[in-house]
């Protein structure tokens, strides 16, 4: 409201009213900032997506992130979906990682999950106890399945390795796609 | 004759007030210190804005002078690697917050008024208040330096964990923010009123100058992300102190968190420093090419535009992060969009200047400097918001090139201009043109040497906030620092211009010293009186200078 031919009073008051309704959208954002927090959790959780975890935080402990990742080759009428993309991993300790894995299509289906390191080195500090890549899988028609992957981490881990990604790519048996 | 004509003598100012039913800031005839430390009139605060922003510019200036001692050779010749990060902290901080927002604060308290035709500010008392919370926590700052453990030291972002981990100096820095927040939305506050309720009759929102559209849009921008950043460093504060877990994964917190808080403040903040100076170039530009702006309704609409795209663009800060691939997708293509508004603005200077009768005055310089050169950040920008190429570069000197390219050759040379361009107004005397000119021209060869061979530092992997590297970095470093020296002392020369005119400059000012300026500050004497359009502008001479402006 253009106050400039009131008299004075009257500007005044409209003044202060314009300027009461900024000092309100202020510290809302101060609540929009708080705000952010929980937003941020929800947010995160709800897209799975990673976020800094208390197990990881504590640099004595020597912890290391696995991170899990996977392909489908081209064609192939499966999906395989790491339940926690990330665990924690402590020297001479287990981690264990479930994946869900569906068959798409309407026929029986025949594959096998071939796994690979990144960084290479870090293949040799982390042992398969069990792995559902250790044997050919047949999954029945629309078939949805959990299977899991269990390793041993090696006492001899260098704690400068900090993050290992370990990826599984689903291929079909030979001579039965 | 007009209001603007009634030279209102201070010190009999007490007693025209009650007639005027002024009760709400009763300017006494103070003289002195009295005048300044309880000042509520928007010409003295405009003015304290202004000195203190300068000192602020020199104090931060020395700091950056201390980094490229530092860096003129590898290896550590002055500073420890700790005192040097708490003066890159330091240098940013007081930069961003002390020299350049405290400047367009207080040109919008000096020109809003006069070019609204406005007697004085909104709140006239609050506007003192906003001025004088702003050298204790400069104060703070300087005197954080000396406590044990230092200042600040993790650069002007204070991203965690490191700002959770530094001593108190880092406690100080977070109460000067506290109280640098508070100074900038009370400013923010007064000059959205003042914009908004007391312009003269007959300038429609849609009429006004350009200068006060953006300085409106801007004020808008900080009461909106102001308190944003003012809830982060609380967080921060009870992080440190008081067993919080905002920013602290062991207790089940996120680092990262912080860096969203901060940045959804920190885009926007960009624009804090680059809107006023759009306006300011807009004033400037259609004054010396003789010609009305171009596009005054695209600029206004462009204006808006960047200010809402701002908030949707923070995550470019962050690509490295480790965010989803859409996300950073989005936050890429957002952040091309903001290009185009920009370029709009461009065009349209440019198309201003087009077959326009230009003469190059001081202002003018600047003004066409800052489009150039502005325009080279907007470019590196652009490279750095694709995400696959700023994963490469982000946290190198290539960062440090583009930012010093829009907040140097944007913001601050902009300020440059609009000093130049009202220094006649504020005196009544005009400066001295070689002076000025040499000013310009000086600024503008060393900043180029100083700051374009970071591009080539960052491309070849130079990172930013170091204190020594490798060999094969040794010219470029050489060279910027020979020319931050160079830039640096150049600044006396206008410190010397600026006063030289005050004690009388090379003559008298008259009321419009330039040919193509139709603004209504150029409608009162030179120096302006202290008083000024205690009645609104007469209707004709509002329509008069919006008529030459084709609105
Ligand atoms: C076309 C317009 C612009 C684009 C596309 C753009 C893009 C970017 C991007 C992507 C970054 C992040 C680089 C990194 O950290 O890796 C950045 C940093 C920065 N930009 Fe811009 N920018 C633009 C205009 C501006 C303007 C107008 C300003 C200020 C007046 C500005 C000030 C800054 C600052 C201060 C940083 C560094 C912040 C820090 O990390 O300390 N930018 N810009
Ligand atoms: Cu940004």
């Amino acid at each position: 409201m253009n106050t400039a031919a009131m008299p004075a009073v009257e500007r005044d008051r409209a003044n202060r009213r314009t300027a009461i309704k900024l000092g309100i959208a202020a510290a809302a954002m101060v609540g929009f900032a708080y705000g952010m927090v929980p937003f941020y959790n929800v947010f995160c959780e709800a897209l799975g997506l990673d976020r800094a975890r208390p197990e990881l935080a504590d640099v004595h402990a020597a912890a290391m992130r696995v991170e899990f990742d996977t392909n489908v080759s081209a064609g192939l009428p499966a999906r395989l979906t790491p339940l926690q993309p990330v665990v924690a991993g402590r020297a001479g300790g287990l981690v264990k990682a479930r994946f869900r894995l569906e068959n798409l299509s309407d026929a029986p289906l025949g594959l096998r999950a071939v796994p690979s390191y990144a960084p290479e080195r870090a293949g040799r500090f982390l042992t398969k106890m069990e792995c559902f890549c250790f044997n050919a899988l047949t999954l029945a028609a629309r078939e949805t399945r959990e299977v899991t992957v269990v390793l041993l981490v090696d006492e001899a881990m260098p704690a400068e390795l900090g993050a290992v990604t370990l990826s599984y790519t689903l291929f079909p048996l030979e001579g039965k796609a | 004759m007009t209001a603007a004509t009634e030279t209102l003598n201070p010190i009999q100012g007490g007693h025209a007030d009650e007639a005027h039913g002024h009760d709400d800031h009763g300017h006494h005839a103070s003289t002195g210190w009295r005048r300044w430390v309880y000042a509520t009139n928007h010409k003295d605060i405009g003015t304290l804005y202004l000195w203190f922003a300068f000192t602020m510019f020199i104090v931060g200036g020395l700091m950056a002078l201390g980094i490229r001692a530092e860096l003129f050779t590898p290896g550590l010749q002055f500073w420890q690697p700790e005192f040097f990060n708490q003066l890159t902290t330091l240098h940013g901080i007081i930069m961003v917050f002390g020299a350049i927002m405290p400047a367009f604060t207080g040109l919008a308290n000096w020109m809003l008024p006069l070019m609204l035709g406005a007697p004085d500010m909104a709140f006239a008392r609050m506007n003192n208040w906003s001025f004088w919370l702003l050298p204790p926590s400069a104060l703070l700052l300087v005197i954080s330096l000396f406590v044990p453990g230092g200042a600040a030291a993790g650069g002007w972002t204070l991203y965690p964990p490191l700002s959770l981990q530094f001593g108190m100096g880092m406690d100080l820095a977070i109460f000067s923010v506290h109280l640098l927040g508070l100074s900038s939305i009370m400013g923010s506050i007064n000059i959205v009123v003042t914009v908004l309720n007391m312009r003269a009759p007959g300038m429609t929102l849609m009429r006004m100058p350009m200068f006060a559209w953006t300085s409106l849009v801007t004020a808008y921008l900080l009461i909106a992300v102001a308190p944003v950043l003012a809830g982060a460093v609380t967080m921060l504060l009870t992080d440190r102190h008081f067993g919080t877990h905002f920013f602290k994964a062991v207790g089940g917190g996120d680092p990262v968190l912080f860096q969203h808080i901060f940045w959804f403040f920190g885009h926007p903040e960009v624009y804090i420093m680059a809107l006023p100076a759009f306006g300011i170039v807009s004033q400037i530009i259609p004054a010396f090419a003789r010609k009305p702006l171009f596009g005054y309704h695209s600029m206004v609409y462009a204006t808006a535009s960047i200010a809402i795209l701002s908030f949707m663009v923070w995550a470019h800060h962050m690509f490295s992060v480790g965010m989803p691939a859409t996300a950073q997708l989005f936050f890429m293509f957002m952040t091309m969009l903001i290009a185009v508004p920009t370029g709009v603005k461009v065009f349209n200077w440019i198309a201003t200047m087009w077959q326009g009768s230009m003469s190059f005055e001081t202002p003018m310089l600047f003004a066409v400097g800052f489009v150039c050169l502005f325009t080279v950040g907007g470019f590196s920008g652009l490279v750095l918001s694709i995400a696959p190429v700023d994963t490469q570069m982000h946290d190198t000197y290539y960062v440090v090139a583009h930012f010093h390219y829009v907040l140097v050759a944007g913001a601050l040379f902009s300020l440059f201009g609009a000093v130049y361009y009202w220094l006649p107004k504020w005196t009544g005397y005009m400066y001295s043109e070689r002076m000025g000119k040499f000013h310009f021209w000086w600024s503008m060869i060393w900043f180029n040497v100083t700051f374009f061979p970071m591009h080539f530092l960052g491309l070849a992997g130079m990172p930013r906030r170091i204190p020594d590297y490798p060999l094969q970095f040794t010219d470029f470093n050489t060279l910027a620092s020979v020319g931050a020296f160079c830039f640096g002392l150049g600044q006396l020369i206008f410190l010397y211009n600026v006063i030289h005119t005050i004690r009388g400059g090379v003559g008298k000012a008259p009321a419009n010293p330039w040919e193509g300026s139709h603004t209504l500050e150029w409608e009162v004497p030179s120096p302006a009186p202290h008083h000024t359009w205690e009645t609104p502008p007469a209707r004709e001479v509002v329509e008069k200078g919006l008529k030459e402006q084709l609105l």
